[in-house]
């Protein structure tokens, strides 16, 4: 959300997966995938994983794939 | 019926109750469907026993398995429907790797 910032400058924020230089998002990998979702199970905005659009569809798509063999959860605790 | 090889990768979850080194030859029982419809089998990588990340059938925990392998569609969709078939599988994903 958008807080009244007069004095900070958004952050650059580098592509993580551009950075490990990784082309192929495997479901199975869920160490990485893990980096992509938040504490409750959610899957991260774009916006903060600072991933491009085809990125973030492959990691969604992963994710939900890594929770249907359930190696991720679809949610954590209770709401 | 066309010869079309395809890549693909199948995950298995087996009930935890099963010995860990009896997975492996049955589950090559049921790779015969590939092999007997012209398609090979890769690899065959049983994780062995692993947390789930929510129950399934009562189990908090499963047998993993991951087998890559080159075959028909239609053999692929046999193998599928018969592992299902099987009560000691709790669950399986069949993946086709290039498309992703």
């Amino acid at each position: 959300m958008a807080k009244p910032t007069s004095t900070r400058k958004p952050k650059k924020k580098v592509n993580p997966l551009d950075k490990e230089k990784i082309t192929y998002i495997d479901y199975k990998d869920t160490a990485l995938l893990r980096k992509f979702i938040s504490d409750r199970g959610k899957i991260r905005a774009r916006r903060v994983t600072g991933v491009n659009a085809q990125q973030q569809r492959k990691i969604a798509r992963a994710i939900k794939n890594a929770r249907e063999m359930a190696l991720l959860p679809y949610t954590t605790q209770t709401r | 019926m066309s010869t079309v090889l395809r890549h693909y990768e199948i995950m298995v979850i087996l009930d935890p109750e099963l010995e860990e080194r009896t997975v492996a030859p049955s589950l090559d029982t049921y790779l015969n469907v590939v092999r007997n419809s012209g398609g090979s089998v890769e690899k065959v990588d049983v994780w062995g026993r692993r947390r789930l990340a929510y129950e399934i059938k009562k189990r908090t925990e499963g047998i993993y398995a991951v087998i890559d392998l080159q075959a028909a569609p239609q053999a692929v969709a046999e193998l599928d429907r018969q592992l299902r078939l099987n009560e000691a599988v709790l669950r399986t994903k069949v993946i086709r790797p290039d498309l992703h």
